[in-house]
Order: structure tokens, then sequence, then C-alpha cells
């Protein structure tokens, strides 16, 4: 290959992987069975290399699929010394490169021509179920994993020559509560591998097999030629920044702080985040898996910089991070507990990377992204009055979160860090005919907004209750103490807050574990957490602050007194006001 | 005689079908301030060409088809009517929270769409149905006469309704517009029930909302093209192309103006599916419609057109879902306009940025600057520079050559003609991708489907995509480069009813079911009794809308009859349903029930019978032969042999390298590819034996 061609076969090699992530995604999110897959879109497809790097990954959620694929290939390497064309295997171990347990993975490995083992292809996708001992795959409780007690898989052999090995999937189904729909997912999981094994077999042969291992060199050198120049448009900086997850039972009194140490460094071109100063593992199920933590971790960074860096080994190589091994975010020993690891204390991680590059360039990071599991997404159990029969889902009722970036106001339904705005959101007939339940309301809140030169999001209220029946619900919600904090002088987003209405009308404030079981005239209120602005609020537009007063986002009162914008009984812009109101600011 | 046209950005397409079947093909340009002016333009054209007046030609038509981009433009333009919704109490954010959902997860400088209808005028009334349509809370008739008192206060131009489980029952829907049309007589107003009964309100609501909003426009739009062809003569049926890849009369469409909105790109496959089977007999097809900025791809499965209940006006989640089921159309920024450029990386892309039509490619001299994928096609020898849209435009090789070498060539460190071909090879690797997209969407293997180029940019590296895709055959058609227009001469008046009506096939409710059924059919004979009498053939067919227990997303299914009457009926739907979700996802879940929430209902009429004719003389170009130097990867710098239309005969072979001309198009034979000239005037090119990858 000559030098002068790469550009073109970069590009051209680099859409054909793209081309295969895709197709392994768009599998699995239309065979998919549950929910947690099919609406959150909580699953990831991706390709390692032969030696384990990440190659290329289709528009997953990142919590999912920045780091973890590249560890559990390794460990299926080291466990099975002699893999073989034909051979998947099963990987959900949090203490060998998986994100939680509830995450299930199949792992299939690629052969060339010749036997060798050229790449891996990896999807992963959280499962409705995984046979904790409580029925949730978010057990905040967990003492330890037996605890816990889901089956754990470190790369386990599912299939050899292409054919199942049954005495695994029996004991899937022994375990699995929902064995049919656990069955649905499995298959819909493996067809999406089996897909990228055969376009990548076909792309090895067309191209030679040496041919792609070049270009893998040459785009892992492209993106770390990129991220290299991403990172010299910063400045020279160390910034430690906290974040508080809020407290529950078992947690300091404080809560679970996280200090995240980002170091800058413009002229190497390098970005050290050090983690080491952290409390040590909890005896919960809040503890961050290493996968979820280096995940964590990059999301924080590539939140930050330009989004055309590309994200893979190459780029990984220049961030550099320190983690501590038995703490509660590093490198978690066997046998704690990392069955929330993909949610709330992670979350705790990006937050201050993210505004810590904020703090040193106005024209990076984000500010902090707003805290979950709120009530509008728990898991609701009960018997369903119309057919007698029990249900247990989770459900996707309503959420927001975004942060301001230095550039744009948020993207309204984020949901949080980890999953950046990828989950859909719950029709309200779908889900009135799904489940007893039914919904009463559901809006923004005005003036919760992480105001800023551009704004957080707004918190949002979803009000729900039972249809003719009693119904559990269960949740973390995390965010209702520590909210998500503006950065450059923008304030802070909304509280969550969850609320049990009584028949009466009357309100009971809940608890950030929230698990009651609430009678068929009750309701529950649940505010979701908003996110932190951008910028001194006194600095955005006037005309976006009108807009927000004409449409009810934000009252007139909250623009004078937060933005500076006086506004005439019309609406219009009081001009010579706003200038007074600003300058005294 | 018919005449069909089509409005584009840059060009208006008119084909004549003129008393002996042939087809006359004219372009004219399209005139943005008045668009209906570009039409009668394009057919003065054709009367001049034809040696007729206008009033003679348009005397002799029966059948004057159109098909126009105003309402997606008003939509893209933010200059709809003034609309306001009206939702149910606790409700109000259905157009802000949408659906969720987001692409790039790590783009933070990308912007939260705004509703549809603004907050302002987001409306909530006190009333409540539930999913079995039992009225939970009453419609509080004082609240909504408050609310009409705010509507003439904000002078709103046009009203939806959207009510949560209006599809279960729609009395609250229908009284509330009882009431604003007794107070606001002049103000339409469309609701969500009847304009898309679908389950979930967000889909319903966008459809209601957008509907809403076009109506003003669109009913003085089609009564301006009508008086205004009555003026100058025309005295036939006017019909109107759809997104659903049929034709409705313009009285149809001014009601239901949400009807037309990608009504274009959903026309290429209804020709597509045409030629794939005249030429080839091919039951599956990709169908490519490559325009100036844009690449539009559709399939045929089984001589079925797939339909998309998720059509985004703009990037999905960014844009406005229109909640409408259309014909599935998925557009890329790929197109003859596509600017290429290297990364600070080194690494070269091909759009998304487009040259649009202004300043437009850097041949065309009206000030471009950066290089496109027309202008590679020019500097590789491709393109005719004397001879370009028929010769009404002199290219520029030298300026196309010179910001080749200057944007790409250089920062590559590679020659002019490389860096031209790799321009090609990578907007096809873009093309490609599209392509896989929708066909793994529709379970399709692109090795068993026929390639379409349309579009007159298409054969410049059809033979390429197709080679990509394993495709065996690539045809373009002599009406390729109007394909959508074309459209309008081989598509049928068509609509389509739905109905939701949960229910599972482990506790089927036959008399409800039957009872549907049988009112969706009467109202599709209604249908033909009003607009399609004297029609050659029609056609009634009934799909369900349906999914396995616990799985969220729906597929259509085709129901084995209109009725199901027995156990075996059940039987043989679910057979039908486990068979359609192995064609589409690779499995099925034997033994399982299947949960059906809607039944549809599709009639079609044939309003002709005979075949599409062949293009006419004046519109195919003159007999040329000679050679180009055209460069091509395998070969380097060749002697090319230049073909036209006009003169390849019928079953005629060449082999590649070889170009295929027709005033509108180029056909780019690579070495190792065979073209020949199918019966029905389409170039065929069988692209194999010669597979191998681009750019490597």
């Amino acid at each position: 290959m000559t030098k002068p061609m790469d550009g073109v076969q970069l590009a051209i090699l680099n859409n054909r992987w793209e081309s295969i992530a895709r197709k392994m995604a768009n599998t699995l999110l239309r065979t998919g069975r549950s929910g947690v897959l099919a609406t959150a879109r909580d699953f990831s497809c991706c390709i390692v290399t032969g030696d384990h790097k990440l190659l290329s990954a289709a528009e997953s959620i990142p919590i999912h699929v920045l780091v973890g694929p590249d560890m559990m290939a390794r460990s299926m390497a080291e466990f099975h010394p002699n893999l073989r064309k034909g051979d998947a295997y099963l990987h959900n171990s949090p203490y060998h490169g998986c994100s939680h347990a509830a995450d299930l993975s199949v792992l299939i490995p690629v052969f060339d021509d010749d036997g060798r083992h050229r790449y891996t292809a990896v999807v992963k996708a959280h499962q409705a179920d995984i046979g904790n001992s409580l029925p949730t795959t978010y057990m905040g409780s967990a003492k330890d994993v037996y605890n816990e007690g889901a089956l754990i898989f470190p790369a386990v052999q599912v299939q050899r020559d292409y054919k199942d090995i049954d005495d695994i999937v029996r004991m899937c189904r022994m375990r699995i509560r929902v064995p049919e729909q656990w069955w649905g997912d499995y298959l819909a999981m493996m067809g999406a591998g089996r897909i990228a094994e055969r376009e990548i077999t076909a792309l090895g042969r067309e191209v030679g097999w040496e041919h792609l291992a070049e270009y893998e060199h040459r785009w892992f050198e492209y993106s770390e030629g990129r991220m290299v120049e991403a990172i010299r448009k910063l400045p020279k900086a160390t910034v430690r920044r906290s974040s508080t997850h809020d407290p529950v039972p078992g947690t300091p009194e404080e809560g679970i702080r996280i200090n995240a140490t980002v170091a800058i460094d413009p002229d190497e071109g390098y970005l050290d985040v050090d983690l080491t100063d952290n409390i040590d593992a909890l005896e919960l199920g809040l503890n961050v898996s290493e996968a979820c933590t280096r995940s964590a971790v990059l999301i924080g960074v590539f939140n930050s910089l330009d989004p055309d860096v590309p994200r893979n080994e190459g780029s990984f190589r220049r961030v550099r991070m320190k983690l501590r091994e038995g703490a509660v975010v590093g490198i978690p020993r066997h046998p704690t507990s990392c069955s929330v690891a993909t949610t709330n204390v992670a979350d705790r991680i990006t937050n201050p990377i993210q505004a810590a590059f904020a703090e040193v360039s106005a024209t990076h990071g984000l500010a902090e992204t707003g805290a979950i599991l709120p009530a509008s997404m728990a898991v609701i159990s009960g018997t369903d009055p119309r057919r007698n029969t029990p249900f247990v889902n989770q459900v996707f009722l309503g959420h927001t979160g975004g942060a301001g970036s230095p550039t744009h106001d948020a993207w309204l339904t984020l949901l949080h860090a980890g999953n950046a705005g990828m989950c859909y959101m719950d029709s309200i007939e779908v889900i009135e005919l799904a489940y007893p339940i039914r919904l009463y309301d559901r809006r923004v809140v005005a003036d919760t907004e992480g105001a800023g030169q551009f704004n957080g999001a707004p918190s949002m209220v979803c009000e729900y209750g039972p249809a003719g029946c009693k119904m559990s619900v269960n949740a973390v919600s995390d965010g209702g103490i520590n909210r998500p904090k503006g950065v450059r002088g923008g304030a802070d987003g909304g509280a969550s807050r969850q609320l049990r209405k009584r028949a009466d009308g009357t309100l009971e404030e809940l608890p950030v574990v929230i698990s009651v079981e609430i009678d068929p005239d009750e309701r529950i209120v649940s505010y979701t957490c908003g996110g932190g602005g951008y910028g001194d609020p006194k600095r955005r537009s006037p005309a976006q602050v009108a807009y927000d007063v004409r449409e009810g986002l934000v009252s007139c009162e909250r623009a004078r007194s937060v933005y500076g914008v006086a506004l005439t009984a019309d609406g219009s812009i009081d001009e010579k006001e706003t200038a007074r109101l600003r300058e005294a600011a | 005689m018919r005449f069909t046209t089509d409005t584009g950005g840059t060009f208006t397409d008119l084909i004549v079908e003129d008393d002996d079947g042939a087809l006359h093909l004219f372009k004219s340009a399209t005139t943005p301030d008045d668009p209906i002016r570009g039409v009668i333009d394009v057919l003065k054209v054709a009367a001049d060409t034809m040696g007729m007046d206008l009033r003679t030609l348009l005397g002799k038509g029966e059948l004057f088809i159109h098909g126009t981009t105003r309402a997606i433009n008003a939509i893209i333009t933010d200059s709809t009517a003034r609309t306001a919704l009206l939702t149910t109490k606790g409700n109000p954010d259905v157009l802000v929270f949408r659906e969720g959902g987001r692409m790039e997860p790590f783009n933070f400088r990308v912007s939260y769409p705004a509703p549809y209808v603004p907050r302002a005028l987001t409306f909530e009334v006190p009333e409540r149905v539930l999913h079995d349509g039992t009225v939970a809370e009453e419609l509080d008739l004082a609240a909504l006469d408050a609310i009409i008192d705010r509507l003439e206060e904000e002078r709103v131009e046009a009203i939806a309704v959207s009510l949560l489980w209006s599809i279960a029952n729609p009395a609250h829907e229908l009284k509330v517009r009882e009431r604003l049309t007794e107070r606001l007589p002049n103000v339409p107003v469309t609701l969500g029930h009847e304009v898309n009964p679908v389950i979930r309100e967000y889909r319903r609501t966008t459809a209601a909302a957008i509907d809403a909003s076009l109506k003003p426009l669109m009913a003085d739009y089609m009564g301006n093209l009508e008086g205004r062809l009555r003026e100058v003569g025309f005295g036939g049926r006017i019909l109107v192309f759809t997104s659903q890849g049929g034709v409705l009369d313009a009285k149809d469409v001014a009601r239901t103006p949400i009807h037309v909105i990608n009504s274009g790109p959903a026309m290429a496959p209804v020709v597509g599916r045409y030629f794939a089977d005249l030429d080839t007999g091919a039951a599956n097809a990709i169908v490519a419609d490559t325009g100036g900025t844009t690449y539009d791809v559709s399939l045929i499965r089984n001589r079925e057109i797939p339909w998309a209940k998720e059509t985004w006006i703009g990037q999905p989640f960014r844009g406005h879902m229109t909640g409408f089921p259309s014909v599935d159309v998925k557009s890329v920024g790929a197109g003859g306009g596509s600017i290429a450029w290297v990364d600070t990386g080194g690494m070269l892309h091909v759009g998304p940025r487009s040259a649009g039509a202004v300043p437009g490619p850097v041949a065309y001299g009206n000030g471009g600057t950066e290089p496109t994928v027309t202008d590679a096609a020019l500097a590789l020898g491709y393109l005719d520079p004397d001879n370009f849209l028929g010769g009404s435009m002199r290219l520029q090789v030298e300026a196309a050559a010179a910001a080749i070498e200057r944007q790409v060539a250089r920062p590559l460190g590679m020659s002019v003609d490389a860096a031209a071909a790799a321009i090609l090879a990578v907007v096809t690797e873009n093309m490609v991708k599209a392509i896989a997209d929708i066909t793994i969407a529709q379970g399709i293997d692109p090795a068993s489907a026929v390639l379409i180029g349309g579009g007159g940019a298409a054969g410049l590296n059809s033979v390429l995509i197709a080679r990509r895709l394993g495709c065996d055959q690539l045809i373009i058609p002599e009406v390729g480069p109007v394909l959508s227009a074309s459209g309008g001469l081989v598509s049928d008046l068509s609509t389509h009813f739905r109905e939701v009506l949960p229910t599972r096939t482990d506790a089927f409710d036959h008399d409800k079911v039957n009872e549907l059924l049988s009112s969706l059919r009467a109202r599709c004979e209604e249908f033909l009794e009003k607009n399609a009498r004297g029609a050659i053939e029609t056609h009634i067919s009934f799909r369900l809308e349906g999914h396995y227990p616990s799985q969220v997303w729906d597929i259509d299914v085709p129901l084995p009859s209109g009725q199901v009457e027995t156990a075996a009926d059940v039987k043989a739907l679910e057979e039908a349903f486990h068979q359609v979700h192995e064609e589409l996802f690779a499995m099925a879940d034997i033994g399982s029930p299947i949960e059906i929430i809607g039944w549809q209902a599709h009639v079609s009429a044939k309003l002709r019978d005979e075949a599409l004719g062949r293009m006419a003389t004046d519109s195919i170009g003159a007999p040329i032969s000679g050679t180009r130097r055209c460069y091509f990867k395998e070969t380097g710098r060749v002697d090319t042999p230049v073909y036209s239309f006009g003169n390849m005969a019928i079953d005629e072979r060449i082999e590649g390298p070889a170009i295929v001309e027709s005033p509108l198009t180029t056909v780019v034979v690579d070495p190792g590819a065979v073209a020949r000239r199918g019966a029905s005037g389409s170039v065929i090119v069988d692209v194999a034996p010669s597979r191998q990858n681009g750019g490597a």
C-alpha cells in the first residue's frame, strides 16, 4: 500500500466497518423482545480486533461500549486459548470486563481462512431479568454478588460448531424469570453476532486480511492524531472536581462523593484522569465496574471535545487513567456488587470531568447532566385485573436531564450521561394498553431549567397511578439533594423529587430509594432532574429569553431576575430596561 | 394524451404521452415564487416543440398528473399556517417530548427541535377517554368555549385536534370539531383519529398538526393549479402524486394535504417496480434516485413496495416525524453536488455538504470553488462538457480539474485522475451504506435484487454500487432521469383506511374484527364508487399491524382474506405473521400467539392498462459515435467508445469500458461490465464478472 492512498482507503474501509456494526444494531433493535432493549435501546454492537482493541461501534449508548467489549474479548481469549470457528461465548462478568450482570453479552470470534482469530463481534444487551434475588436488574441494596444473585458468565462457551450448548441454555431458563423473553433476546443477539461474522469474513476475503490489519493500524493512528489535535486546542491545566450521589442507607452521610482530577497536557497531547482518591467499595449494588468506570471517564472526555474525533482504541490511547482496586469506582474486587454500575454513580464520574473541561475553556465541556432513576422510570409490578395475570416491567414514562453546552441549549430528553438520549419514551396509549396503569399528567415544569447562556433542561413532572389494582413501584432516584451543577456562571438544574398522592389529594414525600405499594386510588408524582446551565444567564440572547417566556418555559419574573431581560406587556423586549438590568449585574 | 409533471428544486419535468403512446420529455426551470408558472412554462415548451399551440395541446389531454414539493417546502421554510393544537388535559407537551431518542450521542452542537406547534398555541381540553373507549372524564364544554375564545384572539389559521384514545372513541374529537365549526367556520380543522388512526398518540398528533398547518396553502395551491390549467385549455382530470406511491384527485389532496409531503421520492419505487419486472422479471429491486444533493433509496420486496411509519422531515430525531405511513424511502446527503474534502487527519470525505443548484459544481462556472462528484465525473472524462443537459450548459473541465487538484489531489499526494476516481469511490461507499441500511431493515439480501438507477447522475457510479452490493444487474430506464415524473404514468389511484382494534390470536374477537373489516371494505367501495368509475381494474386488500407478546414494534402483515371467521382463519393469520417476521428478521416464534393492534384496508384502481410507451426520438438524443479519453482505475486513461441511447439497438451488447448517453443522462459502463438495450428501451448492465471493492 503506498502512503498517498491512505486517506482514500481509510475512508472506504471505515465506511465498510461502520456499515457492519450498523447492520448488527439494526437487526438487534428490530428483533429484541424486552422493553429495556427495544425501548431504552439499552444495547450495543461493536467489533474488537484480534488483539482486543475497539475498532468500530454502532451508534450505541455510550456507557455500554467505549470500554468493556475489549476487556471481555481479552478474557474470552485468555480463558479459551483454542478458540474455533463456530464458537460463541456468553459474558456478563463485571470482574472480567462487562458493565454489569444485567448486560448479558454474546461474543463471537471471527477467523480468517487459515484459522487465525482476527476479530471478535460483541453484542451486549440489557436483559429484562438476570436472575437476581429480587425482580430487578438494578439491585441497589445488594450487599455483594451473592446477595445480588445473578448468574455470572465470565466468557462461558454457549455455542460450538454453530450449535447451542444446551446445558448453558437450560441453566438460563431455570434462573431467569422471564425465560421466553430471555430466549427471544438471546436469539436476536446471536442473529446480530452471526451477521457480523458473515460480513467480516466477506470483507476479509475481498480486500485481504493483511490489508485490513494495515487499515486498523492506520485508522488508530488517524484517530489518535485527531485526538491529539483536539487536546492541543485546550489550555494546560489541572482541575479537581467532585460530584456526589445522594445518600441512601449504607452510604456515608454525605452520600457517595466522587473525586476526579483531570490534567490536560496540550504540549504532549495527553489527558490524565485520576480517580484514586475515592472511598472504598460499599456493601451495596452501587459500585461501578472497571468497564463502566473507564467508559464514564471517556464519556466525560468525548462530551467535551469536537464530536468529529473518532472513538476507538486510537483516540483512547491519549486518555490515561489512574484507578484504584477496591474503590467504589475503579477496579472492584469479587464479590463486590456492581448491579447498578451503568447509571447512578457512573454519572457522578462523567459529570465532574465534562464540567472540568468547561471550567478551563469557554468552548469546551458541558454542564452537569441530570441524575436518574426517577419514579417515572420505575419498575412497576402487580396483578393486571383485566387478565388476572402478574406483570413486572420497567417503564419509561418520562425523562429530561440534558446539560447546556458551549454553543447550544440542552438536548431535552437526554435521560442521563451514560445513555445520551438514545432511549425512547413510552407512548401513553401503548403503556395504558399493555399494563393496568393510567397516566394523568406529564409536562415540562416552568422555571426549573438550569439557567445559562445556554440552558440546561428543565424538570418534567409525571403523574401516574394504577388502573384498578394495587401497584408496587421501585426506583433509586438520585439528584434530589445534589442537583446537576451549572458551569461558567450557569445555574444548577431542577432537582428530582417523588411523592405519593393519596386519594384525598394530600402529598407524601418519598425517599431516594423508592419502594412502595400504592392503592388503586393513589398516584405517584415524579419530578425528573433537569440539567445544569452553561455560561452566565445574563449573556443569554434576549430574543431567546423572550421566546422561552412566550412558550411558558420561563416566567416573566424569572426572565428579569435571572436573565436580566425585561419584557413589555405584549412580550416584546424592553431594550432599555434590559440593558440597565444587565449592566447592574 | 396524458401529461405528468414533477416540480423539483431546480427543474420542472414534464412527460407528454402522445396518442400513440410515445413519451416526450421536457424540462424547464422551476419558479419558486410561483411554481405553477413553471408548470405552465414547461407545457409551453412542449407545445412549441411539438408544433402546436398550448390550447390545442392541452385540449387533447385527458389526465394531468402533478407532483409538487409545495407542502414540504412550506414545512422546511416554516411558512405553513398559524396552527393551534388542542390536546387532552395533562398531555400538553406531546409535540415537545415526542418519542424520545437521539442520534450522534457525542454531538452537543445540535439544537433540540422546537415543537411543530408552539406551546403557546397548544391548549389542554379537560376530558379523558380510556383504552377501551369508556369516558373517564366528560368533555368540559365551558372550558372548550373559553379555549375557542383564545383561538379567536390568537387569530389562528388552522386547528389540529388530537385527544388521547380518540381511536377507541372519537366522540370528544367530533364534538370539539362541531363547536369549532360553529364558532370558527372558516378555520380548517384536522382530527387525529381521522387523519391518522394509529395507537401512538404522538404520531397521530404530529400528523394532525402537519395536516392542519398545510390545509390553507394547499387548498389555495390546488385551486390555483386547477384554475390556471382550465384557463389555458385543459379540460381533463387533475391528479396529484402521494407519499403512498399513488395518485389522488387534487380536491382530495386539498382536504388531506399530509398525503403529498414526500410524494416526489415515493414515485421512484413505483416506476422501479415496473422496470424491474419488465426488463428482468426480478421480484426484488433497489431503486436509487440520484439528485444534486440527496440520494433517495427505496426497495421492492416480492414486487411489493414497503411502507414506513416513521418518516421524518429532516434528520431522524432532529426534524419532525410525520407519523403518517408512506413509501419507505431513505434519503442521504450524497449526490452530484456533494463536496469532496480532506480533513486534518488526511482522510477524504464526500458530503454531506453540497454545492446545491447554486453555485453548483465548479464546472458550472457559477462561482463554485469546492470540487463535487459532478466535477470528478467530468475530470474523468465521463461527462461530455459540450453536451450536458442536452447542451444547455457548457461544463468547464479545467476549472473542475484544478479544484480537485487543489482540494483533494495535492493534500493526498496523488494525481488528479486518481483523486477524481477516489471521490467517486467514496461517494459510492456512502450510497452503498444507505442501501445496506434499508435492505437490512426489510430483510433483503441486496445480492438477490436488481439495482434501478434514476436521476440524471445515476449512471456515473451505479455499476460500482451494484458491484459493491453484489447485484448482478443494473437497469437505467429511458425515463431514468425523470424517474419520479414518470411515476405518474404507471401509478394507480389509491388510498388506504386504518382502524385500531386490539385483540390477540389466542382470544380472538371475531365479531368486532369482522364488523371492522366490513366497515373498512365499505369505505374502500365508497372510494371506488366516487373516484374510480370506469377503472380498468380495482383491488382491495387488508393488512394487520401486530407483534409477538412483549415486543414493542409492530409489523404489517397482509391478511389472507377479508374476514376472519373460523379458528382455521385465525391459524392462517398467525402463519402469515410468522412468515413475514421470518422474512424481515430471519426468525419466527412459531407457536406464539400474536397481539394485533391495528387493521388496514388498501384500495387501488388502475386507470390504464397499456404498457408505458417508448421515448420519442426527440427526447432520446441523436445518434452519436466516437470516443472520449476516460479514466478507469483498472485501465488508466483509455480511448472509450461513446454510444447514444438513440443509436443503441435493442439487444445490442456493448462491452465496457464504454459510455452510453442520452441528453439527460450518462451511463458509465466500467471495464468488465456488459451493457445491452432492453426491449423497453432501458440500458441493462451485467456488472459481473469483475467484482472488486472500490478503491482498494
